[in-house]
């Protein structure tokens, strides 16, 4: 009778067993970490998100623009402003630049506290006004060789579409830029109708932000990446003072940079991406879980059906998109809610830096 | 007023649905399982598809968000690993939407949203392509409270002309439901609290599946139409396909 051969468990080294099961390699993680506080395959906690680097105004020929980094995803944002005149609008729409715009105007932001109340009045045609006028532009280009995936010569891929409609959609819905910003008024000296009444404001043309974000890497996580350029870029935008001359009988720029005014931001709202891993039933017992995983690169994001992205501003919340799955219920929303507040003062201390 | 649908109408797809619910029409058809593309073959699950087209202009990157969405929705439903290495093609067409729609300050997206939800479903159960569990939803919306005491109620699956009459509306919520409570999507924009989304959440889920299928929370005014009450939009499903199939029955039961 022969002896049975003891049979070797089989190894493999750990990024032949990533490529070729990456589902248990993550799972594998997750389970056997013997702390209270499961680690990822990157190293991270599950509640860890990539530490942010923002390099703003780095573009010469932009208007404004930064070079910002979570992790291996890195992104360039430029903003560049070109004036629309206003008699290239189409249409007879007018928006409400008379209402906020003859008093202090001229005087600039003087008087912060009436300026606010005009505000208020003004913000409802706001967002209108710059939607439908088109003044912001995002455009997001994924570079060849930024993933494995991006090839060159095609298309805008899925992706891409759907980044550039959720950038721009989320543009609009926090009304991040004011109407009033981006306003090229003019006043003239006399009433043409009436020389006997004051002269009132009128709109010669509009500047419109053309935001391009330019993916060098991408590494998970494209949308907080492209979102925090487009705010760095933003916070550093100058806009030249433009005004109307009379004479010529067109917009003119001033060339000094300090007539150049700097681009207000309404807030900080702060995007967080969460991906959910469902775990697979194990033979030795233990329960199925599911782990939330904060910032997933792209690793984790290729084996995770579902996703949850969270705007929230100081104040509240502004967006919450989800699909994929139905893990996430209103308890698990809950929670990532709590760690998404956490996560805006962190963009609040990087940005403030920058 | 409650959507209708008519089912398995198109007669050269596998399953097609044809819904229409407050100027709301679209029409959504499947093909499956069918062959697919060598680079779109996956070995142990089926591919799945979507396309829509809207009702005036070309595709926009706003469609592809859209079918991005759906596809991430679907496949979670779809019992794709019984049928591998196939192709599941949903295309969805929408033929009308209401006239108030661009003005009532809700986005397109949202507003289409349930709607393609409800169809490809509807379509999908028509061709009978395996699927785990079904789906519904709902839009709510919140109204802003002109003064600081008064609170306003959410508006559960407003009509474009309610939400124009509520204007400024302070957020927009879709969520979906699966047959068994799981929130499978949800879709928030605007200005809120966690506990406004929670109460949003809570009564979609409540319009969605409350359980034995005659709600108390009213879809709409005139809900009673006919003496029918309809409190739930998996009774509103589960009736749409028990008439077409009692219809298809009919001369198996003479």
């Amino acid at each position: 009778m022969t002896s049975a051969i003891n049979p070797q468990p089989l190894t493999f080294p750990r990024p032949i067993f990533a490529a070729v099961s990456p589902h248990p390699f993550l799972q594998a993680h997750l389970r056997s970490s013997t702390s209270s506080k499961p680690f990822r395959a990157n190293g991270r906690l599950v509640t860890e998100f990539r530490p942010l680097g923002v390099n703003p105004g780095s573009l010469t020929h932009c208007n404004g623009s930064a070079v910002v980094r979570t992790g291996n995803t890195s992104v360039v944002c430029g903003v560049r402003a070109e004036i629309l005149r206003e008699e290239d609008i189409p249409g007879t729409q007018t928006y409400g630049a008379g209402a906020g715009a003859t008093a202090g105007e001229k005087d600039g932001d003087e008087h912060m506290e009436g300026s606010e109340e005009q505000e208020e009045e003004e913000e409802e045609d706001d967002g209108a006004e710059i939607a439908d006028l088109h003044l912001l532009v995002p455009n997001i280009e994924l570079s060849t060789g930024s993933t494995p995936t991006t090839l060159p010569g095609n298309a805008p891929s899925s992706l891409a579409q759907t980044l550039i409609s959720r950038i721009n959609s989320l543009l609009h819905s926090t009304r991040l830029l004011r109407a009033k910003d981006l306003r090229i008024t003019y006043t003239p000296s006399i009433n043409p109708e009436d020389p006997y009444s004051a002269p009132e404001t009128v709109v010669k043309g509009y500047w419109v932000l053309y935001i391009d974000i330019f993916f060098i890497s991408l590494d998970g996580n494209p949308f907080d990446a492209a979102w925090l350029g487009i705010l760095a870029a933003l916070k550093s935008t100058k806009l030249p003072k433009a005004f109307y001359d009379e004479e010529l009988e067109m917009i003119l720029c001033s060339d000094s940079p300090s007539e150049a005014k700097p681009l207000r931001l309404r807030g900080l709202p702060v995007t967080c991406t969460f991906a959910v891993f469902e775990g697979q039933a194990q033979d030795d017992g233990e329960e199925r879980k599911d782990w939330i995983l904060s910032d997933p690169d792209a690793f984790e994001e290729a084996i995770c059906r579902e996703s949850v992205t969270v705007v929230l501003e100081k104040g509240g919340l502004m967006r919450v998109e989800k699909n994929g799955g139905g893990a996430v219920g209103r308890d698990e929303m809950k929670s990532l809610v709590k760690r998404s507040k956490e996560r805006w003062a962190v963009w609040e201390a990087v940005l403030g830096k920058a | 007023m409650s959507p209708t649908a008519l089912l398995s109408h198109l007669h050269r797809a596998d399953g097609s649905a044809t819904y229409t619910h407050a100027g709301y029409t679209l029409i959504g058809s499947v093909n499956g399982p069918i062959e697919v593309q060598r680079r779109d073959e996956q070995p142990e699950e089926a591919t799945v598809e979507v396309n829509i087209r809207s009702a005036a202009g070309v595709g926009s990157p706003k469609e592809r968000h859209l079918e991005t969405v759906l596809h991430n929705t679907l496949r979670s439903v779809i019992l794709t690993r019984s049928i591998p290495r196939t192709l599941v093609q949903i295309t969805l067409q929408v033929k009308s939407f209401p006239e108030e729609e661009s003005v009532s300050g809700v986005g397109s997206s949202l507003s289409l949203l349930p709607h393609l939800l409800h169809t490809s479903l509807l379509a999908l159960l028509s061709a009978s392509i395996p699927l785990s569990t079904i789906l519904t939803s709902v839009l709510i919306a919140i109204p802003s409270s002109k003064s600081k005491s008064e609170s306003t109620s959410p508006l559960v699956s407003p009509t474009a002309a309610e939400l124009l009459r509520a204007t400024p509306i302070q957020s927009t919520h879709v969520f979906a439901f699966s047959g068994d409570r799981r929130l499978l999507l949800n879709e928030s924009e605007g200005t809120f609290n966690y506990d406004e989304w929670e109460e949003a959440c809570e009564m979609a889920e409540e319009v969605c599946c409350k359980e034995g299928g005659v709600g108390g929370v009213d879809i709409g005014e005139g809900m009673e139409v006919d003496g029918q009450e309809d409190g739930n939009l998996e009774k509103w499903l589960r009736d749409v396909v028990a008439k077409k199939v009692g219809e298809e029955q009919r001369w198996r039961v003479a």
